[in-house]
């Protein structure tokens, strides 16, 4: 069992007030308030787990890492830097209280750890002691500070009421912005039949992703959502991004947008989103050229499909098809499942049952526990393929299960593999050894990319 | 054997996760209750103040408010101040189309504003929209994504029209509302092809219409959300937002009245009714705002001090009994009443129920209209018909000092935040818990039943 591990780092941008502008505007978002919608720009990123330190540990040191993952996601506060709003208090206090004695009582509205209390209690009184006010018994103060560490929707709030004698208290206060929810390192599981590695996270929601490597190393990562195509370098361990392909497009986008990378040889990418395909062109810079059009989806390298442009599904109808057959039912998703000599398909229907089509009989499967999303991998476990399927939860996690169709019935051959939130989207990747998982991290609040890949269970 | 492993490992992912559901599915009807009976489509005089959530269903603001708070473009793609935050610039989304087609401009804006806020100078200005305050006001854009600020059109035969996620496919007034996803809306199409409201429905009727399946969507009564949450329904509750207040019909008209008011205050066991009246449910109200919006509600005292009003009380005379009227239709407003007379009694104040609109004390449910605080606290003091604050103050001192007057006025006596909670049917999917209780039904989709 290999545990990797690797901190994330974070950076924010929160929008001001007045003057705010997007970019991208026939993309934006609707911000309507909810718990989990973000709209700043903050990235994180992990290298690829081969770049990373693995770790073998038993269960045992399994189990301390992840309570300390928990202790670490308890303590939401940790970690922010108090000294501003520390400094800009003190200051305050002396200004209304004048240099001498008080008392000091810190009163958490707040979800402070003692810790943490301690620590902005001593930076306090240390703020207090260069303007001048001596923090002592309440006896021997002249005055009783109160300070309140609460927060709302925006700010942490710090609150102090200094009461000398028998006057009204005289209540102080100061903020500090509130950073958005934060993002929290992703417990990764151990890699027993699916292993997975964190690609890319980012607020808005991700369609897709695309490894391109060079020199047969991971050289650069493309990150399709709804407004554009974001390209990142591997660069000292970790993606940088460089540049950014706004999609440009008329009609607005169909909700639970989806999208498709597709790498080629004759270009670097073509990106399919409903109703419109993008291509990327040369010459000096990488730019990206979009046009109106219902281009069918490749699905494999020998099949493609029409896509709905204004839901969230493929028609059904096939391009060139399966033998004869040229349709089958609406679907979500599809997989090929190469036999020996011919290619089985696995379409995940509207309705939620497998359709199973060889071009020559049709099959339907319903009771199996599949979501909507299949990716197909290869790799030197059982028989060399495997179907990767989420699973039709919408708890607040979801799963990702293997299965193997040696005839035409789905064998589980991995446990499930276990997200903090729905996985959105699931896509081959072009060289079919790994696959592509889209996760809503519900615990973050942000969008996840995740290449998932078979290990044999060592 | 392989198929008693696979039905082992299907069977166990389903004890793991009981709750089926797969990617969103587009189509089907939501059926919803509502007490509410809005006589009319109009955001300002009849949405808002009765069904604020089905305004945002026709109806689309300039600006959105996040969960934090924070403005956010939605029919604005992007402002500016200038003039000290006097004169406002803003930038329109192109594309965006009424539900008959007509485009959305910045006369039409401007003439939608202008009708809601008649003392704003809204101008149209090539592409945007100009709007100038008598006073400087930061809190504009904050103030765009107020339901009243909500862009309509009308066209040649007066019926109204919005941009919004759903159109009106047919409104009886009091009665009922068919809406229709707009196929063409600017931020995707809905999920659901329709939604059917049914107004003027009693939360008993409401229960029993979920219960058989014949409603999606229902509301449910505070004091009934630990009970409907034993039954086993599916119950969303959101943070405290409604405001149970006192509300004095008039000024204090001596120093003397002042003190009895005082008193009156200190005489109210909010703890009591809480746990007794809703069972529970929502917080003591110790200021008008909620500690979750505001962060300093603790600076108001909130707890009963009996002996406190008693002395009060002593020394003075109350020249006559109090008049305290309630909302008949609210069924915990009359427990509320009766224990706040009892309450005043003990302190030695005389505090008369009375079913009369003419009274000296109203205990009125106040929903707090923006997540903004100073938006929030102008909200109430409309609503309980108080000077309403400037809307000038940028930091949260001020913000404090505002609420501060309105408490000082003597004029509301916050006793309860209460929550909003719905019942929701069992193939309702993809619910949004939003801070502010806003409905995106745009988001939501209705599951068919697993094959």
């Amino acid at each position: 069992m290999s545990i990797i591990w690797q901190a994330p780092t974070i950076s924010t941008h929160v929008a001001g007030t007045a003057g705010f502008s997007i970019p991208g505007i026939a993309n934006a978002n609707r911000h309507r308030p909810t718990f989990d919608n973000g709209s700043s720009f903050a990235i994180y990123n992990s290298p690829f787990s081969f770049m990373s330190r693995a770790l073998s540990l038993s269960r045992t040191a399994l189990c301390k890492l992840l309570v300390i993952f928990f202790l670490l996601l308890g303590s939401a506060v940790a970690g922010v830097d108090w000294t501003q709003i520390e400094r800009d208090l003190s200051a305050k206090i002396a200004g209304a209280n004048g240099p001498g004695a008080i008392s000091l009582d810190l009163v958490n509205r707040a979800s402070f750890g003692k810790g943490e209390l301690d620590s902005i209690r001593r930076s306090l009184i240390t703020q207090l002691s260069t303007l001048g006010i001596q923090v002592v018994k309440p006896d021997q103060a002249a005055a009783v500070v109160q300070v309140s560490l609460s927060e709302n929707l925006q700010d942490y709030v710090w609150v102090a009421e200094i009461r000398q004698g028998t006057s009204p208290a005289t209540i102080l206060m100061s903020t500090a912005r509130r950073a958005t929810a934060p993002v929290l390192p992703s417990a990764h599981a151990p890699a027993i039949t699916i292993s997975r590695t964190l690609l890319w996270s980012q607020e808005t929601r991700i369609l897709d992703t695309a490894v391109v490597e060079v020199s047969g190393a991971p050289g650069y990562l493309l990150v399709l959502d709804g407004t554009g195509v974001r390209v990142s370098r591997f660069e000292s361990g970790r993606w940088r991004e460089e540049q950014f392909l706004p999609v440009n497009h008329v009609k607005s986008w169909p909700r639970d947008l989806r999208g498709r990378l597709v790498l080629r040889k004759d270009h670097l990418f073509d990106a399919y989103l409903p109703g419109v395909i993008c291509s990327s062109t040369g010459g000096a810079s990488l730019g990206l050229s979009c046009r109106d059009g219902d281009d069918p989806w490749p699905l494999s390298p020998d099949l493609s499909a029409f896509f709905t442009p204004n839901r969230n599904y493929f028609t059904g109808g096939l391009s060139p098809g399966i033998r004869q057959e040229n349709s089958v039912a609406p679907f979500y998703s599809a997989v090929p499942v190469p036999k020996a000599n011919y290619t089985l398909w696995v379409f995940a229907s509207l309705d939620g049952t497998l359709q199973l089509v060889d071009g020559v009989s049709k099959q339907s499967l319903s009771g199996l526990g599949f979501g909507s999303d299949l990716a197909v991998v290869r790799s030197t476990c059982g028989s060399g393929l495997q179907v990767l399927a989420s699973s039709n939860t919408d708890n607040a996690t979801d799963a990702v299960r293997a299965f193997e169709i040696p005839d035409r019935e789905p064998v589980p051959i991995s446990p499930l593999l276990e997200f903090a939130g729905p996985v959105i989207s699931m896509w081959t990747e072009n060289n079919a050894t790994n696959a592509v998982a889209i996760i809503r991290n519900l615990d973050a609040g942000r969008y996840e990319a995740y290449r998932l890949s078979i290990s044999c269970g060592q | 054997m392989k198929r008693i492993a696979f039905l082992f490992l299907a069977v166990s992912s389903l004890c793991l996760n009981a709750d089926a559901a797969t990617r969103p599915h587009y189509g089907r009807t939501l059926r919803v209750s509502l007490l509410a009976r809005p006589t009319s489509l109009e955001p300002i005089q009849s949405l808002a103040p009765t069904a604020p959530q089905l305004a945002e269903l026709i109806f689309d603001t300039l600006v959105s408010l996040d969960q934090q708070a924070r403005p956010q473009p939605q029919l604005a793609i992007s402002w500016s101040a200038e003039g000290g935050n006097r004169r406002w610039q803003i930038n329109l989304r192109p594309g965006v189309m009424f539900h008959d087609g007509s485009p959305l401009t910045p006369e039409v804006v401007a003439s939608s504003l202008r009708a809601a806020n008649p003392s704003w100078q809204v101008s149209a200005n090539g592409d945007s929209v100009q709007i100038v305050t008598d006073a400087p006001n930061d809190t504009l854009p904050a103030e765009l994504s107020l339901v009243r600020n909500a862009i309509v059109r009308r066209d040649s035969s007066g019926k109204i029209l919005g941009t919004g996620p759903f159109r009106v496919n047919d409104f009886l007034p009091g009665r009922k509302l068919t809406l229709a996803a707009n196929d063409d809306y600017w931020n995707a199409r809905p999920f659901l092809d329709s939604i059917e409201i049914e107004f003027g429905i009693s939360p008993r009727d409401q229960l029993i219409a979920l219960e058989l399946g014949k409603a999606d969507l229902i509301e449910i009564a505070p004091e009934q959300i630990r009970r409907s949450t034993a039954d086993g329904r599916r119950v969303v509750v959101s943070r405290p937002i409604d405001l149970f207040a006192l509300v004095f019909t008039r000024d204090r008209q001596s120093a003397e009245e002042g003190r009895l008011r005082d008193a009156l205050s200190y005489s109210l066991d909010r703890a009591s009714m809480r746990s007794a009246l809703l069972q529970g449910e929502g917080d003591v109200a110790a200021a008008i705002l909620p500690l979750w919006i505001s962060g300093y509600e603790f600076l108001f005292p909130a707890k009963q001090d009996l002996a406190r009003a008693q002395q009060i009380k002593s020394g003075l005379k109350q020249s006559s009994p109090w008049s305290l009227g309630y909302n008949a239709n609210d069924p915990v407003a009359r427990l509320m009443a009766d224990r706040i007379v009892l309450n005043a009694h003990d302190a030695g104040l005389a505090v008369q129920v009375t079913p009369n609109q003419q009274t000296d004390l109203r205990l009125v449910r106040i929903p707090l209209v923006s997540l903004d605080v100073r938006l929030a606290l102008r909200g109430v003091a409309l609503a309980a018909d108080i000077p309403a604050p400037a809307p000038g103050g940028t930091t949260l001192d001020q913000n404090y000092q505002v609420e501060r007057s309105l408490m000082d006025s003597q004029r509301i006596t916050p006793l309860l935040h209460l929550p909003r909670a719905q019942g929701i049917g069992v193939t309702v999917r993809n619910w949004q818990r939003t801070p502010d209780d806003s409905w995106d039904l745009e988001s939501i989709w209705l599951a068919t039943e697993k094959p």
